[in-house]
């Protein structure tokens, strides 16, 4: 559904993306995370084709990338989407289901339907009275406006309340279980986990790691073991009575155990403990930067 | 009635130092003078249109005089120190003359009757969509005007009026200085003002659509205060930069009195339009609504000071010619209680808004 | 394009403030406009009177000219002054029986200046009573405009119902003075034939002068100081007639002020659009209607559309309710053509201005730059209406011939109208350039948005310029690779409009001055032309459109200056077809025409310029290869090449 090819974004001097290459399939959700400044936004939007990249192409939908046809086919939700305030959420909508040629009746269908599942009240009221988590959820309406096979969004949960968080990152899962395309970033990967089938890492303008949890969890995660004794080896803390250990892989679990016995005493215990994504993400940047100052 | 809280000046502060720093004020002055320049230019420019004295006098002018009274216009050149006369016989012969550019004009002169008596007839032929076209006529009319000087003299008898003398042209005068005093100052004394109250709309309504009004809330800061500071920064603004003309003018030799009134002026005028603006901004909520309203309603209230006894220009012009009298020093002084006023009744109405609703 | 698109955002533009803010602006606004037309009365009627009680004038009642002084309001009576008075600065004329005393400063000169003046209209108001109207006016003047070596009726006027069409329509009835029937003769070539109308009666004149304006009664030139006195000047001018104070220079005053107001409302409008254009701007607001299928020129017609109909709509009115006013009937059709480009022109330039600007703050002073600069544009040319043929560059000229019922040529309103067009095509060209996702959300300086606008329209190396790219198909030869030097001599060719109204303008203001004006008009034009060839090529080595390099610079210098030159020659030419007498005295100006044989002239009037075109951009553009400070030197160097160039072509011709 979408391709990026080696997309790079220059801004004078500052490469804001340095060949980003990842594709999403139909139907995934797709997540790109990395700190501030990262440059997902930057990808995010020349795959939107909000931003010409400097070199690299996009194709999204069977378009390419800078196609205002491709347009049609695609949701965008930017990170801030500053809506015309003077307008009420129905009017607004209306003009930009005009924009995406949506005839009259389905548009209004549409945006009464998305509106009840998103349950937003107060449809004639101005926009600039309303709170951010509803400004919000308009600007998700007008993501769906069109019926887009592929969704873009930014941040799709920046700046609301948990509550309202949540429930946004449940309405894109559900869009996903509809069969649409997702792809979102995020800097929090609490959503990220919870909802995406593959993601691809960004630091620095650079894609540094890509692939699904488990492959992500495989290359750069790491499970710790936590070897509880009876008596204190090399490395150990007392820890209610007992000593803890914490080594990174089964030999030195071994060795634990027979140090262990060497000095009279016994292994009670072992837990593992497999690292998040947000300890997959740290090691990624972390070993990026190691290898750079090597 | 400024509360010296620091905040207050804090704000001010900001708002003075965001205007250096987007060299808008560089930009301002360079409006002012592009304005004050353009004004001279018109002004001076047409006046030299005008005035033969400010032309380049050299030339003389040339005419072809025909008619049966070419005399009596003989007679006037001689008073004057101006144009050479062609005569010519035929009017036809100096159309000719005057088509192949070799006069600059021709005039008939025959005698008409009208009503009870006669009169010189005079029909004069000038070129048309020529640049020389304006000193032709205005040489022409000190020609002619002399002949009816002359022409009235000989029919003295028949006037009961006695013309007075007109006194003699040799004091070199120059026909800029109700110019300078009268529209240039104003002008440049009034701009500041209006300019401020221009950017308090701005700096109003950017904050309230940038949503930035906010995070100053959350400071320590009434909104009294931000609007204090906002308002203090242009008020203060606008004299200083009456100031600066002044000094300007002032190094152009040109004498201008009573500068400490003049700035009391400005500030209290400053004031109002800046009022005005505080006003428009909070009400609206909008550049664009408030902005054309703004501009409106301070060319509604620079118009209706026609009402008033002395129109500001004029008190300008007075006091910096020093000319003033005891009502121009009252129009100063209505002017500061009206500012003083209008920005207590704004103070309270600020007090009463509720800065969620904005 | 979209039409169906561009005008549902017209229609939203308009509509969403449908929530009545909107209304309520413009009611107020307009019941604040209504007051002021309550007090517009007064203006006019009582007149200001900014320099009543400027001069002090020491004087006794015995004094013959008491009752001059007393009779103006520009002098207070200061009975009992003295000679201490006078020296100490508190009274400026003294008047000693029937002889003044003035100190030698400036006011007292002016004052003395002024008494002169108004002596002199003392003396005609008083005559004015007398019996005896012959004895009292001897002289009537007739004053005939007439083109030289013309035959005897002038080409551009068109005055076969000019019985009627005399100043005083403008404020009075048409029939209710002598003037009127003594003013225009039908037949300029034989004034001699209507002796017995009468010239103007000035007794009767007078009658009708003191109650309105504009009108040319004896009264007239009096009631205004500065030097501004003389200023009036009929509607339709080809034949002024009065007595000899009544005869003024062409000035096509009145017409002038009835055109500025065409003028005005656009400054209003252009504060709103500017308004609207910076809040798209301002939080990221426009960023979804960029993300939308819709083209971002949809979406500036869009947003434009509303405030151009709105400006024609406000020009209409006043083009009607003018020509009802003036000449009693409907018209007002070429004025209104006139005006559409300068509307567009006000639109363009505040759209690219709202592009640049960084804030409302800013946006006000750019407002505020653009209302001068562009009114002067319009107004200071129209000033010379009747004088040159320099004034057609600006439209408002062809308001006011079409106020004066002058006939204009077609060569003429292209001449006059086809410029500003272009030069608003060029801002609003320039100006939607910025407007994209990565331009129109950043807080960039104005310098660095100017450079990035310029290098909008000059593709990478290698890559695709929509521009450009849609020559391909029309083109034989591969042109991927010469596109970066086509766009940037095509730049420099869109830029002439711009130079082009410049340098008129310049004409139109310096020529006043004398000899100078043309060595002043020559710099002028070397320093526009220089930039308007180099600045986007200095822009497109700031982006790194192109590796610095010397064979790079100069490639870039000769396809800067072969369009320029080209842009330049069709220009000309075009004008050659339109406006011959003006063309020609422009190509002088190019270093053009010279009488000589065929070869000589092809030789001046094409090879010379395209050689100084192309050595000067080169100059410049190896300048800009090498940064900041050089390209500035380069472009004083490039600047002194050319001014020396038109100094010997000029000294050569005349």
């Amino acid at each position: 559904m979408i391709e990026a090819q080696n997309l790079r974004k220059e801004y004078g001097d500052f490469v804001a993306v340095d060949g980003s290459t990842f594709s999403v399939q139909d139907g995934e959700v797709f997540g790109i995370i990395g700190p501030n400044g990262a440059g997902k936004t930057t990808t995010l939007k020349m795959l939107a084709g909000l931003v010409e990249p400097t070199a690299g192409e996009a194709t999204v939908a069977g378009y390419d990338a800078n196609d205002r046809e491709m347009r049609t086919h695609l949701g965008f939700l930017p990170e801030e989407s500053p809506l015309y305030e003077e307008m009420t959420p129905l009017s607004y909508l209306s003009f930009f289901a005009d924009l995406y040629d949506v005839p009259d009746g389905v548009a209004d269908r549409r945006i009464h339907e998305t509106l009840d599942e998103l349950e937003l009240e107060h449809r004639e009221r101005q926009l600039g009275d309303m709170s951010k988590g509803m400004k919000r959820k308009v600007a998700i309406a007008r993501s769906l406006i069109n019926d887009p096979a592929v969704l873009i969004y930014d941040e799709p949960a920046s700046g609301l309340d948990p509550l309202t968080t949540n429930y946004i990152i449940e309405f894109t899962e559900q869009l996903a279980r509809e069969g649409k395309t997702v792809v979102f970033s995020a800097h929090n990967l609490f959503h990220v986990e919870s909802i995406c089938d593959r993601v691809v890492i960004m630091n620095e303008g650079e894609s540094v790691a890509r692939g699904d949890l488990d492959e992500l969890q495989a290359e750069y995660g790491e499970t710790t073991y936590h070897v509880y004794t009876t008596v204190e080896v090399p490395g150990s803390v007392r820890e209610n009575g007992r000593y803890r250990r914490v080594v990174e892989s089964m030999d030195a679990v071994e060795r634990t155990r027979e140090a262990a016995r060497q000095a009279g005493g016994s292994v009670v215990d072992i837990r593992t403990e497999e690292s998040s994504l947000e300890e997959v993400f740290l090691n990624v940047a972390d070993s990026r930067k190691r290898r750079r100052g090597g | 009635m400024f509360d010296p809280r620091s905040s207050l000046f804090t704000v001010a502060k900001r708002d003075i130092s965001s205007l250096s720093r987007e060299k808008t004020i560089v930009l301002a002055i360079c409006i002012q003078l592009f304005i004050a320049g353009f004004s001279s230019f018109l002004v001076v420019g047409l006046t030299s249109l005008y005035d033969p004295s400010s032309v380049d006098s050299e030339e003389r002018l040339e005419l072809a005089v025909t008619g049966e009274d070419q005399e009596k216009l003989v007679g006037a050149a001689a008073e004057t120190d101006g144009p050479q006369l062609f005569r010519y016989d035929d009017r036809e012969d100096a159309i000719g003359a005057f088509d192949s550019g070799d006069v600059d004009a021709v005039v008939s002169v025959s005698r008409s009757s009208a009503g009870d008596g006669t009169r010189l007839r005079v029909e004069a032929v000038v070129p048309a969509e020529d640049l020389k076209t304006t000193l032709i006529v205005v040489r022409l009319r000190e020609l002619l005007t002399a002949l009816e000087r002359l022409e009235r003299t000989e029919r003295g008898a028949q006037l009961e009026f006695t013309p007075v003398e007109v006194p003699s042209d040799d004091a070199g005068s120059s026909s800029y200085f109700g110019f300078t005093y009268t529209i240039l100052l104003p002008l440049l004394l009034f701009l500041p003002p209006f300019i401020s109250g221009s950017i308090v709309v701005d700096s109003i309504t950017e904050e309230i659509e940038r949503g930035t009004l906010e995070l100053l809330r959350v400071s320590p800061v009434d909104l009294i205060d931000i609007v204090d500071g906002k308002a203090l920064a242009m008020v203060l603004l606008a004299p200083v930069q009456a100031l600066l003309w002044i000094l300007l003018l002032r190094a152009n030799d040109i004498a201008i009195d009573h500068v400490g009134t003049l700035l009391v002026l400005v500030t209290a005028v400053a004031t109002i339009t800046v009022v005005v603006g505080v006003v428009l901004g909070l009400v609206t909520g909008r550049r664009r609504q408030a902005q054309l309203l703004y501009s409106v309603l301070v060319i509604l209230l620079f118009g209706a000071t026609v009402l008033l006894p002395e129109h500001p220009a004029r008190t300008v012009a007075l006091l910096s010619a020093d000319s003033a009298t005891t009502t121009t020093f009252a129009h100063v002084g209505g002017f500061a209680v009206v500012a003083l006023s209008l920005y207590a009744v704004v103070r309270r109405y600020v007090g009463r808004v509720d800065p969620e609703s904005l | 394009m979209t039409p169906r698109k561009l005008l549902r955002i017209a229609w939203w533009e308009v509509t969403r403030n449908a929530g009545g803010i909107d209304r309520r602006t413009l009611a107020v606004a307009f019941v604040i406009l209504a007051l002021f037309g309550l007090v517009t009365p007064l203006l006019l009627d009582g007149g200001v009177g900014l320099d009543d009680g400027l001069y002090r004038v020491g004087i006794d009642e015995s004094s013959p000219y008491y009752p001059v002084v007393a009779d103006d309001e520009t002098f207070v009576v200061r009975p009992g002054a003295d000679r201490a008075d006078l020296r100490n600065g508190d009274v400026e004329l003294l008047f000693e029986g029937a002889t003044v005393q003035f100190r030698d400063n400036p006011k007292s000169l002016a004052a003395y200046g002024e008494l002169r003046g108004t002596v002199e209209r003392f003396n005609n108001e008083q005559l004015r009573l007398e019996e005896n109207g012959t004895a009292a006016f001897p002289v009537s003047v007739l004053l005939e405009y007439r083109q030289r070596g013309g035959g005897g009726d002038s080409p551009r006027i068109e005055d076969d119902d000019a019985g009627d069409g005399g100043a005083s329509d403008g404020t009075g009835p048409a029939d209710d003075g002598e003037v009127d029937d003594a003013g225009p003769g039908d037949d300029p070539g034989s004034g001699d034939g209507e002796e017995t109308d009468g010239t103007g009666d000035p007794t009767d004149g007078g009658g009708s002068g003191t109650g309105g304006t504009g009108d040319r009664g004896p009264s007239l030139g009096g009631d205004s100081g500065g030097g501004l006195g003389g200023i009036s000047g009929p509607l339709s001018d080809d034949q002024v007639s009065g007595s000899p104070a009544d005869i003024s220079p062409p000035f096509p005053f009145q017409s002038l002020v009835l055109a500025f107001l065409f003028v005005i409302p656009l400054n209003f409008l252009i504060q709103a659009y500017g308004s609207t254009i910076l809040s798209e701007r301002i939080n990221r607001r426009g960023e979804l209607l960029l993300a939308s299928p819709v083209s971002r020129f949809d979406i500036i017609g869009g947003k434009t559309l509303p405030y151009f109909l709105g400006g024609m709509a406000l020009e209409s009115v006043i083009a009607i309710g003018l020509f009802v006013v003036v000449h009693g009937e409907l018209g007002g059709v070429v004025s209104l053509l006139a005006v559409a480009p300068l509307v567009l022109l006000f639109l363009g330039a505040t759209f690219l201005g709202a592009m640049f600007a960084r804030s409302f703050k800013e946006l006000t002073f750019v407002t505020v730059t653009i209302t001068v600069t562009l009114t002067s544009y319009a107004f200071v040319p129209a000033i010379f209406t009747d004088v040159g043929a320099v004034a057609l560059i600006s439209p408002l000229t062809l308001v006011v011939r079409d106020l004066q019922n002058e006939a204009i040529t077609l060569g003429e309103f292209t001449f006059s109208t086809a410029p500003p067009l272009l030069c608003s095509g060029v801002f609003f060209g320039l100006g939607a350039g910025l407007y994209r996702e990565e331009d129109m959300f950043d807080q960039r300086s104005l310098r660095g948005r100017l450079l990035d606008a310029l290098v909008g329209p000059i593709p990478r190396a290698g890559g695709s310029s929509r521009l450009t790219a849609r020559l391909d198909p029309y083109v034989a030869l591969d042109l991927r690779t010469a596109r970066q030097y086509v766009a940037v001599g095509g730049l420099t060719a869109t830029l002439i409009p711009f130079v082009f109204v410049v340098q008129l303008l310049a004409i139109a203001l310096l020529f006043a001055l004398g000899e100078i004006s043309l060595i002043l008009v020559l710099v002028v034009v070397a320093i526009i032309e220089e930039i308007a060839k180099s600045l986007h090529v200095y822009a497109s080595f700031q982006h790194r459109r192109f590796e610095p390099g010397l064979k790079t610079a100069l490639a870039l210098g000769v396809a800067s200056g072969v369009g320029f030159f080209f842009a330049e020659k069709i220009a000309l030419l075009a004008q050659l077809v339109g406006l011959p007498e003006l063309a020609v005295g422009e190509a002088g100006l190019q270093g053009g025409i010279v009488p000589g044989p065929f070869a000589l002239t092809v030789a001046l009037f094409l090879l010379a310029p395209l050689v100084l075109h192309v050595v000067t951009a080169a100059i410049s553009a190896v300048g800009a290869s090498r940064g900041k400070r050089q390209y500035g030197i380069a472009l004083c160097l490039a600047m002194l090449v050319h001014l020396a160039y038109n100094l010997t072509v000029v000294m050569a011709v005349v």
